[in-house]
């Protein structure tokens, strides 16, 4: 049986007249168990291959090998299916006109592995009916309570208008999580990115075809070791105060506020999908009415909730204090985690000011970005910036873009931005 | 609760693990709360008497909004911290006796404690003592409350009337304020853990009102009164009790009161009951006393917005009878007083009408 806790981190002293409360809320799982066992509704597993005619006969081999290195992957009982999709989505297994999807055997993954490997490189891109075909699968199975998919794409979604793409994810959005990965340096980080974010899951690049089945692999195993199969984030306000945000900070940046469903007048709920044993960080703002000093009230219950059960909750909580030592003391986690979304904030506008061809705008983010990954101790981002400029001094945060820079750091650097390094204890 | 909370002495904060000080209630680092360690606190057990009713849980509806308690302690409609009975209690042990202890309203507990105890016949015998508990040191709101309880007792217990005179009555009642002291001493002790750096302290002041007999007796600087409604009375209006203070040491050299007690020591006080108390004998003052007045037991809570006794007199005499002269009316109309002029400390205030 998975058990949560909930740990907070902030400083609760406002200055006469403070309204904002930060504070860092810590949601650890263990014993989450696998997949599918839980004894809460079955799991099921979709595996999508972009088989576009752009992948070519070397790429869609590395595919299949890499579908097939998932499917080992994918434990015994655990529902599943595998589509290829180019400018139209296929169901590769089961073989079958209408969506259908079945149970991982030796048997099922035999003749998976058959039809993977008869993949062929063909046609255009078009994203959405891939996840839109997905969709239809898992609905198939009713008895499935986590659904989760890995999408593999190595183009633009040429053929398809943003907006269809933008349409079918609000469709498909709580319908199933979704990992994604482009192979190669043709793909856009932005497009794929607003997939896996919409759909609870993540985002990198492959630089090379020969990397795919590790990777695969990987992801498929994380997936089959998340036992406790959905999971919401609800946070408490009280009455006539407002939730500036809420944000997942660790261990990568997204932002849940407008992923907000109302429980009650007070109570907000954000989706966070499946939990293995792991430990995620939420950034959670409240603005509250000031207080006379010495008053104390409950800013925020944050709480994780299985279904309606709440299975851990923190507290976050404002006291009004005219001792200066106590008010104007800064949460080294909260200032860790808030320098860390300006982080990932700096490195995403700084490219996209470097390909629009904005040097100066560039320049000064991704200077800012040097500086803040200095100061917060991500040296990951500190490695992947320096391949895309050179460091003068980063403690100011003086940087020059790089002349020739490889694509596939530079879009390493995106995808790699909203990762996050933890607070040093 | 994980069992590092409970089974080590704390040097790390259970919460974030960062180094704290013994004395720390909440962790400099990261603000959680650290509860003293179970093994050097036996006696400070909130479930045990005599503080049971005032540390229960509350179960009233939310003082600001109306809403309902969450079991976490705060309004689930405005977020408000539920008060804690130990926070704002009142005690009206007969019509005519009653007083009310608050927290006021810049403190975050209520170190000051009360115990009353008095006859049904109006002004026959009453007793009132009041415990303000030292605020730098640790558990100071339990063994405040349990040292006014102890004082309490004592007083109760007794009814010494001495040889019949006036002045071998007054003995015997100082006799009795002096057990009473004892008592409360021993109380503060039992809630004091061995080696704590930070001992629990605290004033101590009862009056004794017996067959007109009425006797003061102080350690610290909470403070008594006796108020004649009878502006002729011969006895005016007076304060029973000279503080233990800083401040009225240097009143007593000649230095104004005002000044005195806006000094940078102001508050230090120099005798208290606790561990490291140098002595804790109560200095009483007897007064005869005639017609109907006011006897007023108070803490500084109270006296720092209004410390001279004419003009505490006056007040007490409009509050009085804004309020019909009902004493638990009256001495949460004090509070309340107090706590408009600013709250800055806990309030006690504990009336006899006679």
């Amino acid at each position: 049986m998975a058990e949560f806790t909930a740990s907070v981190y902030q400083n609760e002293f406002l200055p006469d007249g403070g309204t904002d409360v930060h504070a860092i809320v810590t949601v650890d799982c263990s014993g989450a168990g696998a997949a599918g066992q839980s004894g809460s509704g079955d799991a099921g597993e979709i595996i999508i291959v972009d088989t576009s005619g752009s992948m070519g006969a070397d790429g869609v081999r590395a595919a299949a090998y890499a579908a097939q290195t998932a499917l080992d992957q994918i434990l015994d009982g655990v529902w599943f299916a595998v589509i290829s999709g180019n400018d139209r989505a296929q169901l590769a297994f089961p073989p079958s006109p209408e969506p259908v999807m079945v149970r991982m055997d030796q048997f099922t993954r035999q003749a998976a592995k058959d039809a993977v490997s008869r993949f062929y490189a063909d046609g255009g891109t078009a994203m959405g009916t891939w996840l839109r075909l997905a969709s239809r699968v898992f609905a198939t199975v009713p008895s499935l309570s986590q659904k989760h998919a890995i999408l593999l794409t190595d183009g633009e979604n040429q053929h398809e208008t943003p907006e269809v793409l933008t349409q079918t994810i609000e469709a498909v959005t709580g319908q199933f999580q979704c990992d994604c990965r482009g192979v190669g340096v043709a793909w856009q980080v932005d497009e794929v990115r607003r997939i896996a974010t919409a759909l609870l899951g993540t985002v990198d690049i492959i630089p090379a075809p020969d990397q795919l089945a590790a990777e695969f692999s990987q992801l498929i195993r994380n997936a089959m070791s998340r036992g406790v199969a959905q999971a919401d984030l609800r946070v408490w306000a009280p009455q006539g105060a407002e939730v500036l945000f809420v944000r997942q900070v660790a261990p990568t940046v997204e932002d849940l506020t407008s992923r907000r469903t109302a429980v009650n007048p007070l109570t907000g709920s954000y989706p966070t999908g499946s939990w293995g044993d792991e430990s995620r960080d939420y950034h959670v703002a409240i603005r509250l009415a000031a207080k006379a000093i010495g008053q104390e009230q409950l800013a925020a219950r944050v709480q994780l909730v299985l279904g309606d059960d709440v299975v851990a909750q923190g507290l976050v909580k404002a006291l009004w204090s005219a001792d200066e030592a106590l008010t104007t003391r800064i949460s080294p986690e909260v200032a860790h985690y808030t320098g860390q979304t300006e982080l990932a904030e700096a490195i995403q506008e700084g490219l996209a000011a470097k390909a629009a061809g904005d040097t100066a705008t560039a320049t000064t983010k991704l200077g800012r970005a040097v500086q803040l990954a200095a100061q917060t101790g991500n040296e990951e981002a500190t490695t992947r910036l320096r391949k895309v400029v050179d460091i003068e001094d980063q403690d100011t945060g003086t940087v020059r873009l790089k002349r020739t820079v490889e694509k596939a750091d530079e879009m390493a650097l995106d995808t790699a931005s909203t990762k996050t390094t933890r607070v040093k204890k | 609760m994980d069992v590092a909370m409970t089974s080590t002495t704390q040097t790390v904060c259970p919460n974030c693990g960062s180094p704290v000080s013994e004395a720390d209630r909440y962790c400099e680092a990261c603000g959680a709360e650290l509860k003293p360690s179970a093994p050097s606190t036996p006696a400070l057990d909130t479930d045990s008497e005599p503080t049971v009713e005032i540390n229960a849980t509350p179960v009233s509806p939310c003082q600001s909004c109306g809403g309902v308690i969450g079991a976490d302690g705060y309004c689930e409609t405005c977020g408000t911290k539920a008060a804690k009975p130990r926070d704002h209690f009142d005690e009206q042990p007969a019509p005519w006796v009653a007083g009310v202890c608050d927290r006021g309203i810049r403190h975050s507990r209520n170190e000051d404690a009360m115990a009353l105890a008095a006859d049904p016949e109006p002004g026959s015998r009453a007793l009132l003592v009041v415990c303000d508990g030292v605020s730098s040191s640790l558990d100071s709101d339990v063994a405040s409350l349990a040292a006014a309880r102890a004082a309490r007792e004592v007083l109760t217990a007794g009814h010494a009337q001495g040889i019949g005179t006036e002045s071998s009555r007054s003995s015997a009642i100082a006799a009795r304020l002096k057990a009473a002291a004892d008592a409360a001493n021993d109380a503060v002790l039992d809630n004091t853990s061995p080696d704590s750096p930070n001992p629990a302290s605290c004033t101590f002041v009862a009056t004794v009102l017996e067959d007109g007999l009425l006797v003061a007796g102080v350690v610290g600087d909470s403070r008594a009164y006796w108020f004649p409604d009878d502006p002729e009375d011969a006895t005016g209006a007076v304060a029973l009790t000279v503080d233990d203070s800083w401040a009225a040491e240097l009143i007593a050299t000649g230095i104004p009161r005002a000044e005195a007690e806006s000094g940078p020591h102001a508050h230090a006080i120099t005798r208290w009951l606790g561990k490291d108390a140098p002595d804790h004998t109560p200095r009483t003052t007897a007064v005869q006393v005639t017609g109907p007045g006011w006897i007023v037991v108070c803490s500084d809570g109270l006296w720092n917005y209004c410390s001279e006794a004419a003009p505490l007199a006056d007040l007490v005499r409009q509050t009085a009878a804004e309020h019909g002269g009902e004493p638990l009316a009256t001495a949460s109309a004090l509070v309340d007083w107090a706590n408009t002029q600013g709250g800055q400390d806990n309030i006690t205030v504990a009336l006899a009408r006679l």
